[in-house]
């Protein structure tokens, strides 16, 4: 290599702008990836040949995520067989099914980006109204994205986050409603719903109680302070 | 090994490379986010095909080939990627103070806007030589492997490359390089 060559280098290796991976690409990936490994599981022939066989009492992340993951894709096998007694049926049964197709089938985000700024320009002319949306990635619940849901046949902002590899959804529409939070339990799937005049909320997560009651926290903290 | 571990273990690490390669040779974030995320899943689905290689190696291989399908993909547009403002504007706005000298703070990012529209003058198969030779410090067997072309080639190209980065730089700023 010529010194000018060594020149240019140094030049492109000093002054160059290097490009970091967005946090929200990250969260991403690993959620897709823990699914399509979940969805593998259970075929034996998948499995490469001796490899040791999966020790499922020892209960890491990995064992967790595979088996929340595996579960959902049950769920989501048998939700089309469940009886339907009442049409319309409750909301948060519909929303539940929602998320669970989104972490199946995906996308679980039409507009990837940690960044309100690009995430709420996003639903505009695709939406009648303008959900607040804010990036908890301070708090441990980084903003993946936004995509719309057709709930009961209305566009629905829905705006998804993660929080140690779970995946929480959150649903919002107009209502005048106010409502303190309110928890409940579909299907194992853990769905807080609140109002505040303006707009209702409905989260959907496998996440636990403590962690979806503090992701509630942390969101309406942020819009009271708006 | 689960695939899995093998994954998060050997692959993940180097995402930040692969999505710098991807940002380079993309026009906008949203492409290379979306190329980076397939390019992952893929490497997650043949992750049995790295055998003790070089994982980042590999890994861009397999960003490097998303990108050029979705060049080619995108072929009636124009080939080159245009300069971009915002960016430029961001990179102009960004790490105002910190007590450095002012002035050379500004003569910093002048170099950096300049170099970086250097590599984006770049038709794309020179420009990926040229990141995976001077971000990633790979030698010229690996980016041959990457590529998919022999030895020789990345050579020329990457000769070709340096001398047209110091036509575009000369003209830009005369002083950057002797």
């Amino acid at each position: 290599m010529s010194t000018e060559d060594d020149d240019l280098s140094a030049l492109i290796r000093r002054h160059a702008t290097r490009h970091a991976a967005p946090d929200g690409l990250r969260a991403g990936i690993r959620t897709q990836v823990a699914l399509e490994d979940a969805r593998r599981a259970p075929l034996p022939a998948s499995q490469a040949a001796g490899a040791p066989p999966r020790r499922w009492f020892v209960f890491g992340w990995g064992t967790a995520s595979a088996s929340f993951a595996l579960g959902v894709l049950c769920t989501a096998l048998l939700i089309p067989l469940a009886p339907r007694v009442d049409v319309a049926g409750p909301v948060d049964a519909e929303l539940v099914a929602d998320h669970v197709r989104a972490l199946r089938a995906g996308p679980l985000a039409e507009v990837m980006s940690s960044d309100r700024h690009t995430v709420k320009p996003w639903f505009q002319g695709r939406l009648d109204y303008a959900p607040p949306v804010f990036d908890l990635a301070g708090e441990g619940y980084p903003l993946v994205g936004g995509r719309i849901e057709q709930v009961r046949g209305a566009a629905v902002a829905t705006l998804a986050y993660t929080h140690n590899r779970h995946v929480v959804d959150l649903f919002v529409w107009p209502s005048a409603e106010q409502r303190a939070p309110q928890r409940l339990l579909q299907r194992g799937f853990n769905v807080v719903h609140w109002a505040d005049g303006s707009m209702q909320y409905w989260a959907v997560s496998d996440m636990d109680r403590e962690e979806i009651e503090s992701f509630t926290r942390l969101w309406r903290q942020r819009a009271a302070a708006q | 090994m689960s695939s899995r571990r093998t994954f998060e273990t050997l692959v993940l690490p180097h995402l930040d490379a692969a999505y710098n390669l991807a940002r380079w040779l993309l026009r906008d974030e949203r492409s290379a986010e979306d190329v980076v995320q397939e390019a992952s899943l893929r490497a997650f689905r043949y992750i049995g095909s790295l055998r003790g290689d070089d994982a980042r190696a590999w890994l861009l291989g397999i960003v490097r080939n998303t990108c050029f399908t979705l060049l080619e993909r995108q072929r009636n547009g124009p080939d080159l990627v245009e300069f971009d403002d915002a960016e430029f504007e961001a990179a102009l706005g960004a790490d105002h103070g910190g007590g450095a000298d002012p002035a050379a703070q500004l003569e910093q990012r002048r170099l950096r806007t300049q170099i970086d529209a250097a590599i984006r003058a770049l038709s794309p198969p020179l420009r990926e030589v040229i990141v995976l030779r001077e971000f990633e410090d790979l030698d010229y067997a690996q980016i041959a492997q990457i590529v998919a072309v022999p030895v020789g080639t990345v050579m020329s190209r990457l000769s070709r490359a340096r001398e047209k980065m110091r036509s575009v730089l000369s003209q830009s700023n005369p002083g950057a390089l002797r």
